[in-house]
């Protein structure tokens, strides 16, 4: 079922939480609401589930108004951040509360309930879990019976609110691919909210980037990495270095200001990844000393101070053995890659790099 | 096993059996010899004569009464309580405490001029055909407003360890309000409830102070057990006196006996988890 969010606003007190947003989501895609705690996300899923209600703007599901539908009649999954599950029922019980609770019109006979709950608890890989209580599992099983239990109502619309957040880094990585699997299997509309960026990137079909109540950008993980759309998603998708056209006066001319634009108003922003190191000057390139070396994993992190600023640097275990970097040693920049934002008004875009 | 914190087991149960003989154990058991002074058909006379078990009647029902609507109002204040804020809530709060603080005989007196016929709220119901004080209705009255703090300070602490999310995952999961109180939050604080329950219960039953002021004490009507004991106590009956108390004893242990092991059975079916974890 497809989303529509038209022009939503929300306040708490003088707090904006939310500031006129607009969003599609497309039927059977699988969303990330990506942003800093008290960018809004969490208040605009609790929208979109009805647990919270908009001062101005519409919610619809599949075209049709539901922005005053109570969370009953919503028909959405929801899955909590602290799963949620009701802790004197067992697994089975759980996951089965959905099915028992609709009027008895439309509730299923006990045999087909069991069927449904099994079926289930096989799909999240937990159905010789079925009897034991929330308080007997792991986190990682948890949320996996939370997911069992908001399916089992057949919602049309998955709602996810930081749902690996409480987990630690290696069950949530085997979490969000096993998500991104169930998905694929499943294909039901889905929006979570993460503030972890590298979830949002490997687990969504597409990201939608939220600041301080508004929606700063929308892609697929590729674009809103590869091209943020402001100095925002640049900073927060990733490390960055910034370097102030002011400043470094040299590489300003490499990043080809546009017309109109005085040296001195931009910023210019490269991933450590696009900076090389050389050995020797070369035009445009920035004079730099050595200050640390870490070796972290695959890749080499270099500080290097250019004046008195910091600049980081990530090479590959390869090109940092070719170099053969040690602390003090004097070396030049090249970036391979920038883009240029104008210093102020924040966000407005002058042009974009080699 | 990691090491405790507290003294060995050992050393742990021994002061906890001495304590508990000192405190509790030591004057029941001299009470049960005082009146085994007694042959078996004396106490029985006493332990069944009429006015004796009217009294037992009156307490027990008003007890058992009063523990009832605390327990459905008990529930409902500290839902309040934990649930919404609201100006004055500190207030209100530190009220809930007040009947542990009051002398009885103050709060028997306070409720016994309110409740009279000329009283502040006497002087409205006499006229519609209630009379509260001087009634059995008015031991309930003194034994609710006594016992209210059980009940509020036993369920506060097992209310806020509910999350209000577990209500908002039963409304998304298509439960009306009735149903995620009775499925999802009674069961949860049901245990906490029926301690509470119990205390103020136990509270009511052995309470004295306030009830003779409030109750008018006519024999076989408002007339409670504590009080026909203190009568005989008065005449030098001591034995006699000994002799109720037993009754009183055996039964109220017989009661707390089997809402504990209710209470023990719901507790094995709820967290079997806890145990095995």
């Amino acid at each position: 079922m497809s989303i529509e969010i038209r022009g939503i606003g929300k306040r708490f007190g003088n707090f904006v939480a939310l500031d006129n947003i607009d969003l599609d989501i497309p039927s059977g895609e699988l969303v990330a609401l990506l942003g800093p705690s008290g960018c809004g996300k969490t208040t605009l899923l609790r929208i979109i589930a009805g647990m919270e209600s908009p001062d101005h703007g519409q919610v619809l599901f599949e075209g049709e108004e539901a922005t005053h539908l109570h969370v009953r009649e919503r028909k959405v999954g929801f899955v909590f951040q602290h799963y949620a599950l009701f802790r004197h029922m067992t697994v089975f019980e759980n996951v089965a509360f959905g099915l028992r609770v609709k009027p008895r019109h439309e509730r299923p006979s006990e045999a087909e309930i069991r069927r449904r709950v099994t079926d289930l608890l096989k799909l999240v890989q937990l159905d010789w879990l079925a009897e034991r209580y929330p308080s007997q599992l792991s986190g990682g099983q948890r949320q996996r019976i939370a997911l069992a239990r908001a399916l089992a109502v057949e919602p049309k619309v998955l709602l996810l609110d930081e749902p690996f957040g409480a987990l630690d880094t290696r069950v949530r990585k085997e979490l969000r691919r096993w998500l991104r699997r169930l998905h694929d299997e499943v294909h039901i509309s889905s929006v979570f909210v993460t503030h972890d960026q590298e979830e949002a990137l490997e687990v969504a079909d597409r990201v939608v980037v939220m600041n301080q109540g508004r929606i700063e950008q929308i892609g697929t993980p590729d674009e809103v990495y590869s091209r943020p759309a402001s100095p925002f998603v640049y900073r927060f998708l990733g490390d960055v270095n910034v370097f102030h056209s002011r400043l470094h006066g040299a590489w300003a001319e490499i990043n080809r200001l546009p017309e109109g634009a005085h040296a001195g108003e931009a910023l210019a922003f490269i991933r450590p990844h696009d900076i090389d190191i050389e050995r020797f000057e070369q035009a445009g390139s920035l004079a730099a000393r050595v200050q640390e070396v870490h070796a972290i994993g695959p890749s080499v992190r270099v500080e290097l101070a250019h004046g008195s600023e910091l600049i980081e640097v990530e090479l590959t275990r390869e090109r940092a053995n070719a170099l053969g970097l040690s602390r003090g040693d004097q070396v030049w920049l090249r970036p391979r890659q920038v883009r240029v934002f104008a210093a102020e008004p924040a966000g407005e875009e002058f042009g974009s790099g080699i | 096993m990691a090491r405790n914190v507290l003294p060995g087991f050992r050393l742990g149960l021994g002061y906890t059996l001495l304590y508990l003989s000192l405190i509790v154990l030591l004057p029941l058991a001299a009470l049960v010899f005082k009146s085994a002074e007694l042959s078996a058909a004396q106490f029985w006379d006493i332990a069944t004569g009429e006015r004796a078990l009217a009294s037992l009647r009156v307490t027990f029902g008003s007890a058992l009464i009063a523990a009832l609507i605390n327990a459905a109002f008990g529930l409902l204040t500290a839902w309040v309580l934990v649930r919404y804020t609201f100006p004055g809530k500190r207030f209100v709060d530190a009220l809930v405490d007040l009947p542990f603080a009051l002398p009885t005989a103050v709060a028997g007196i306070t409720l016994a001029t309110l409740y009279a016929g000329n009283g502040w709220i006497g002087r409205h119901l006499e006229p519609l055909g209630f009379k509260v004080a001087f009634t059995p209705v008015g031991i309930v009255v003194a034994l609710t407003f006594i016992s209210l703090p059980f009940v509020v300070r036993t369920l506060q602490p097992v209310i806020e360890d509910i999350e209000p999310e577990i209500e908002e995952a039963a409304a998304v999961l298509g439960a009306s309000r009735w149903q995620t109180f009775r499925l999802v939050l009674l069961p949860a604080i049901l245990p906490a409830l029926i301690t509470g329950f119990t205390l103020a219960f136990s509270r009511a039953i052995g309470e004295y102070g306030s009830v003779i002021f409030i109750a008018g004490n006519m024999p076989f009507i408002s007339e409670i057990t504590p009080l026909l004991i203190v009568a005989k106590l008065e005449q030098y009956d001591i034995v006699g006196a000994t002799a109720l108390a037993v009754v009183m004893l055996v039964i109220s242990f017989a009661l707390l006996l089997a809402v504990n092991a209710l209470q023990w059975r719901m507790a094995n079916r709820h967290s079997a988890a806890g145990a095995r974890r």
